[in-house]
């Protein structure tokens, strides 16, 4: 069932109006980005070189920063060691035209929290952040409850309402994914890299088909179904209303 | 012009050394035959006059002079070329008979040869000559002499210095001509040659050296820069043909993003219908972006030579990983997959590389097999280490083709419109070179498609973060003689 993203709207009421710093320097990635992030209801901010990047970074109460890997004045990795030489654990984004997997690497271990390849779509960088700015509080519940759902991450069961779910390993993970990000947009690229821990791009609908036998062992014929396709994007788990 | 050019050549100059060696060589032994001929001739002079002067010395006779005075006599009879030489001093010095004016001075008087100078003296009057000479002081205390004018070493001195001028002056025009004329000849093949690579510098890929079967070092450099030519010829062909292909590859969707967004403009009535020809567009750029994304991630596995992440990998965790991941979609398709594991030697390698190349040979393995049909996975001890099999039940591939489909954008005809970027196979090829392993196609049932691993080495396995790159990945041979890792075909 498609949805769209949620809008402005519903952040407002959620208290999440994050402040959002993107060091780019190409001025139409920059454009794009910075009216997305609008739309969603941030309040983006832009600079468009590393030195001014670093400055910025350093100055602001920011939530999250978007930060370009390949910046004049300063290299963004260069940017990126500085903040965390600084003791600044802002959560970063590194956007890079550079698509190696070893770059993304380089990328992780110089302290950012997560890397994405251009070109990418909105929806996935959308996606990313506000996975990135939501991150699951705790880790130490053992028992998850979403609607009528319910996880127990120790006896690995799994309930709708009274009825139990067979779930095969990987299908338990997919769920207790979704579950922790209830609400939120995972993209396939997300999910096959968080549950599967691959990093390539399958040339087949690989996750469609995963997430299509999960949702049969999860909604019922007459139950309101609770994972949702967002179109273009991915999917997202909800609480029936 | 051309003489200048052929002056400055490298070959004249050579050719012109050449000339210079051979005179020296010529002079050298032409100075040796005189030395030998005229050594020759004084020592046959020498023997001939101590051998005449002893004999005339040695056996004294009761009224000595009177014989010796009758020997002199013999000897300066007949003597046409006025060379011998013959005279009897007394004890002080005078002369007493003979052709020789006075007792040379400084004359050794030991029976032995010295070369002398003396005066001769006879009917046609007095000549001073250089001479052969031995004296002898006999029993009566009178001194003998007898010379022979060493004319004879004169005269050979004479035919060796005439030969040498007649003969050196022609040698040395023959050299000059065979040094020019040589060089000339080298200078027109370098012409041709320089007219060629001209030629190909200009763009004309498929001309060649002239080359003449003659096997000397200009041939056979030749014969290299024309297989080298051959080479390049044959990447920059490949190259632009890659080049037709991404084109044409990215350009069928561009095409219709184009006309799709055209259309939205024109002929969308309501904004859902502009949002579903918006969304089609965004569908067909992602395919373009697809194919983008899959070329980099080729070429970056081609020639990024620093692996990050070596490590020991368990294949068997790969093979049944890809076998879950997959099964679903077979099932969905009504192809049934099987997985089997039956060798659990470790390889070392970059195991996200790994599982997207085997994930992408179960990929194409269940696109390309039929509802109905099966698609295997088998992970078995080979030869040097564990083969990972993807065997199908699809149409296969056929053996013409077989070399093709590692080529990038390479899709047999029968697989065209089935979902997916052409490029599967190019992709699973690069991951097998980048790590030493072989990538061998054939037939069974359907297509059958091998990953021929090495195993890790223990030593290796300990070490794997040290390991420089990944032409070494626990490889058991050198590198050099490791047989070539991709596009092998099996046999039948």
């Amino acid at each position: 069932m498609p949805a769209t993203l949620p809008r402005e709207d519903d952040r407002a009421t959620e208290g999440l109006l994050a402040r959002i710093l993107v060091i780019e320097d190409d001025d139409g990635t920059a454009e794009e980005v910075m009216t997305a992030l609008g739309d969603r209801g941030y309040r983006p901010e832009r600079v468009a070189s590393g030195t001014d990047g670093l400055d910025r970074a350093r100055q602001g109460d920011w939530d999250l920063l978007v930060l370009d890997r390949m910046l004049p004045g300063m290299d963004g990795l260069a940017v990126l060691e500085a903040l965390r030489g600084d003791n600044i654990m802002t959560p970063v984004l590194v956007l890079s035209a550079l698509g190696a997997v070893n770059d993304r690497i380089r990328g992780l271990r110089a302290g950012g929290d997560d890397y994405l390849a251009k070109p990418f779509a909105l929806g996935e960088l959308v996606a990313r952040l506000e996975a990135l700015l939501r991150r699951p509080a705790t880790l130490r519940e053992t028992i998850l409850r979403v609607g009528p759902l319910e996880l127990d991450l120790l006896a690995r069961l799994a309930h709708r309402g009274h009825r139990e779910l067979e779930l095969l390993p990987r299908e338990f993970q997919l769920l207790e994914y979704m579950m922790r990000r209830e609400g939120q947009v995972l993209t396939r690229a997300m999910l096959l890299e968080q549950v599967w821990k691959y990093r390539f791009v399958p040339q087949t609908n690989l996750v469609d088909v995963h997430i299509g036998r999960l949702r049969r062992k999860l909604d019922g014929p007459d139950e309101t179904p609770m994972i949702l396709s967002v179109r273009g994007v991915g999917f997202m788990l909800h609480a029936p209303a | 012009m051309r003489l200048l050019e052929l002056l400055r050549a490298a070959q004249f100059r050579w050719a012109l050394l050449v000339a210079a060696a051979f005179v020296a060589c010529t002079l050298v032994l032409f100075g040796f035959f005189y030395w030998q001929t005229c050594m020759y001739v004084t020592a046959n002079i020498d023997s001939a006059i101590m051998e005449e002067a002893h004999l005339i010395a040695g056996d004294p006779p009761a009224d000595g002079r009177q014989d010796v005075l009758a020997a002199i006599g013999r000897r300066l009879r007949d003597d046409p070329r006025r060379i011998r030489l013959a005279g009897l001093f007394g004890p002080g010095g005078d002369r007493i008979a003979g052709n020789v004016a006075a007792l040379p001075i400084g004359l050794p008087l030991d029976g032995r040869a010295h070369a002398t100078l003396l005066t001769r003296l006879d009917a046609s009057g007095r000549e001073q000559q250089t001479v052969r000479a031995v004296g002898i002081r006999l029993t009566s205390h009178d001194v003998l002499v007898i010379g022979r004018d060493a004319q004879e070493v004169r005269w050979t001195a004479d035919i060796v210095g005439r030969a040498l001028a007649l003969g050196l002056l022609p040698a040395i025009c023959l050299a000059l001509l065979a040094g020019a004329w040589l060089s000339l000849r080298a200078q027109r093949r370098i012409d041709a040659m320089r007219r060629q690579a001209s030629r190909i510098v200009a763009g004309e890929l498929q001309e060649r050296l002239p080359i003449q079967s003659t096997r000397d070092p200009l041939d056979r450099l030749g014969v290299i820069v024309n297989r080298m030519l051959d080479e390049i010829e044959e990447l920059v062909r490949a190259l632009a043909g890659v080049g037709e292909d991404i084109a044409h590859e990215i350009r069928t969707p561009l095409t219709r993003v184009r006309a799709t967004l055209e259309r939205g403009r024109d002929q969308a009535g309501t904004l859902g219908e502009l949002q579903e020809l918006n969304d089609r567009a965004l569908a067909d750029l992602d395919k373009s972006l697809a194919i983008v994304t899959a070329l980099l991630r080729i070429a970056e596995i081609d020639h990024e030579r620093h692996a990050a992440e070596l490590e020991v990998v368990k294949l068997t965790e790969i093979v049944q990983e890809v076998g879950e991941l997959y099964d679903p979609i077979a099932e969905d398709k009504g192809v049934v997959l099987r997985v089997e594991t039956d060798d659990a030697t470790p390889v070392v390698g970059d195991r996200d590389l790994l599982f997207e190349a085997v994930a992408n040979l179960v990929d194409n393995a269940v696109k390309f097999t039929p509802a109905g049909g099966a698609v295997e996975v088998s992970l078995r001890p080979g030869a040097d280490g564990p083969v990972i099999r993807v065997a199908d039940t699809g149409p296969g591939i056929d053996p013409s083709d077989r070399d093709a489909v590692t080529r990038r954008f390479y899709r047999a005809d029968k697989s065209r419109g089935t979902q997916g970027v052409g490029l599967g196979l190019s992709l699973v090829a690069a991951i097998a070179k980048r790590h030493g392993f072989m990538l061998v196609i054939s037939v069974g049932s359907g297509c059958v498609v091998d990953i021929v691993c090495r195993a890790a080495r223990p030593m290796l396995a300990r070490h794997v973060t040290s390991l420089p790159g990944p032409p070494e990945l626990g490889s058991p041979i050198p590198v050099s003689s490791v047989p070539a890792p991709t596009r092998h075909l099996a046999a039948e």
